[in-house]
């Protein structure tokens, strides 16, 4: 580390969008109404019925929007509420790691996780730990500004909201 | 009440399963196949019982003699008597751990009534099954039991004497009663598969048997057990003989045990005090979605002109809610102008889980409490914050 010149990707927390299933990890009390998490408010958590219901394109068109990572946390593997949402959620989520891997999308920026509905300490810390690769990337990354976005959108042209 | 006790019970159950998660990977998890478990612990039940099956007679005379020729004169006999008799105890103990399971996190209710109603009918059977089985050995925990079972279907009103002669095959023992047993111990064996069908019926993709590594411990285990602790017979059942107390077994005998220390009518009463709150449970207790606390985001709905006939959600659904039917007319978009097949949503099948939604890439499914533009805009929000 140069103390000089701090890098600038580390002053900014790395800005990440987490669905969470409904049975999976529950984060009330962990988050404020708008969904931040109190322990890393540069997260913010958006519930979902299941972990199979996020198309993979939402994750992708979020990457777009400006996020530096998302994640998605299903119920544990083998115990999903809906039987099998979270192994088709992980399955989708390789598949596109693969896809965006062409587009210079790291595969740290888009993670799959399984936590039990009671499992919080778990689920922080991989979150934290997350943050911590994202931050390692935007620390190699340099000078240039989030290269996740930059990539992402160049072939497709501009996210569309639809 | 009944709410929090169970809610204590689903935190046990999940604190259980983190704590195994430690030790196993979590696909291994064995509570994650207890119903794999229980069908597995089934087919060994029915490949050692063809096997003892050749081997029985049933008849009061020689149905004693012919277990006890299995089990010391036939090559491997007794060992596989003994898997019989644990592989039973491993399935009905899996088969209860399966319930409570399944109880315990609520997925028995809504649109999943019917793996519930069948594994009741299931259970049911297998104490049937278990008690038969019991009987057939036609020693004196044997004569105690068939007894007992007598005494059992008397206390039930206006029937039961004419169960129970049905059961024995007239007012007294005969040659008709074992028979009659047997019957009842391979007969609700087979509907066991029956029900199974029904419990499956819905399921796509059902888990039906553990992973390898469990069904190599389940064999070692019971074939284990077979070898070291045989299964064997008490003395033969001398039907003039006053039946004695019957020794306790926890896995199936339980109910006849009671019948020794409350009068019978009460088991009976008890007994079916169970299996009806079990038939009514998932409709009685059965709370709105919204009082559960639960989301309750709609049925899935299809968006005809979006459909390409891609049978992806039709794959996915775990529900087998989702069926292709020949399309009526072309869809709108240009993906869709050709299609042949269009998906439809059968209702009842639907439990609201949007997993037909993360399937589709041709935006054709939505659920209506929770759309698209709803999720697009939490993440628009989110991501501007």
């Amino acid at each position: 580390m140069m103390p000089s010149q701090p890098a600038p990707g580390a002053e900014r927390a790395p800005r990440v969008v987490g669905f969470v299933c409904d049975w999976a990890v529950a984060t009330t009390g962990l988050t404020d109404a708008a969904g931040r998490l109190a322990a890393h408010p540069s997260v913010v958590v958006i519930r979902v019925p299941c972990s199979g219901f996020i198309r993979p394109s939402w994750l992708e068109d979020t990457l777009k929007a400006g996020a530096d990572g998302v994640f998605v946390v299903g119920c544990p593997y083998g115990d999903c509420l809906n039987r099998e949402g979270n192994y088709l959620m992980q399955e989708r989520i390789e598949q596109l790691q693969r896809r965006l891997q062409r587009r210079k999308v790291e595969p740290e920026r888009l993670v799959m996780l399984a936590h039990g509905l009671h499992d919080r300490e778990a689920f922080l810390a991989d979150v934290a730990a997350m943050l911590e690769a994202l931050g390692r990337l935007s620390a190699l990354a340099g000078t240039k500004a989030a290269p996740a976005r930059a990539a992402a959108a160049s072939p497709a042209g501009p996210a569309q909201e639809g | 009440m009944y709410r929090r006790t169970l809610t204590a019970l689903q935190r046990f159950t999940l604190r259980l399963d983190v704590a195994i998660n430690r030790v196993y990977p979590s696909d291994l998890n064995p509570l994650y196949y207890t119903g794999g478990l229980t069908n597995l612990f089934l087919f060994i039940l029915v490949l050692s019982g063809i096997f003892i099956f050749l081997y029985y007679v049933p008849s009061l005379a020689d149905a004693h003699p012919s277990v006890t020729y299995l089990t010391d004169r036939v090559p491997y006999g007794g060992l596989i008597r003994g898997i019989h008799r644990y592989a039973a105890d491993a399935f009905i103990v899996a088969a209860l751990l399966h319930l409570f399971r399944n109880w315990f996190t609520d997925r028995y209710l809504f649109s999943r009534d019917s793996p519930w109603i069948s594994g009741m009918f299931m259970l049911l059977l297998g104490g049937l099954i278990g008690a038969t089985g019991y009987i057939l050995v036609w020693d004196e925990r044997a004569l105690a039991t068939l007894s007992t079972f007598t005494e059992l279907l008397r206390a039930i009103p206006a029937i039961g004497g004419a169960m129970a002669s049905l059961l024995v095959g007239g007012g007294g023992l005969s040659e008709g009663t074992l028979p009659r047993v047997l019957l009842l111990h391979v007969g609700p064996a087979s509907a066991l598969y029956l029900l199974l069908w029904w419990h499956y019926i819905r399921i796509r993709h059902p888990k039906v048997w553990p992973p390898a590594t469990w069904v190599l411990v389940s064999l070692g285990v019971v074939t284990l057990l077979a070898a070291l602790v045989p299964a064997v017979s008490g003395t033969p059942a001398a039907p003039g003989a006053t039946p004695g107390a019957i020794p306790l077994d926890v896995f199936f005998l339980l109910p006849f045990w009671l019948a020794g220390v409350v009068p019978p009518v009460l088991v009976v009463l008890l007994v079916a005090g169970l299996f009806t709150a079990g038939f009514v449970i998932p409709y009685v207790m059965r709370e709105a979605p919204r009082e559960m606390g639960v989301r309750h985001a709609g049925i899935a709905q299809i968006i005809d002109g979006n459909c390409t006939g891609c049978e992806l959600c039709y794959y996915d659904c775990p529900y087998d809610a989702i069926v292709m039917v020949p399309t009526p007319h072309p869809g709108l978009t240009r993906a869709a102008a050709n299609r042949k097949l269009l998906a439809a949503v059968i209702d009842s099948r639907c439990v609201e889980c949007g997993i037909c939604i993360g399937a589709c890439p041709f935006e054709a499914l939505e659920l209506p409490g929770l759309l698209e533009s709803d999720v697009r805009q939490r993440v628009a929000e989110a991501v501007r914050a």
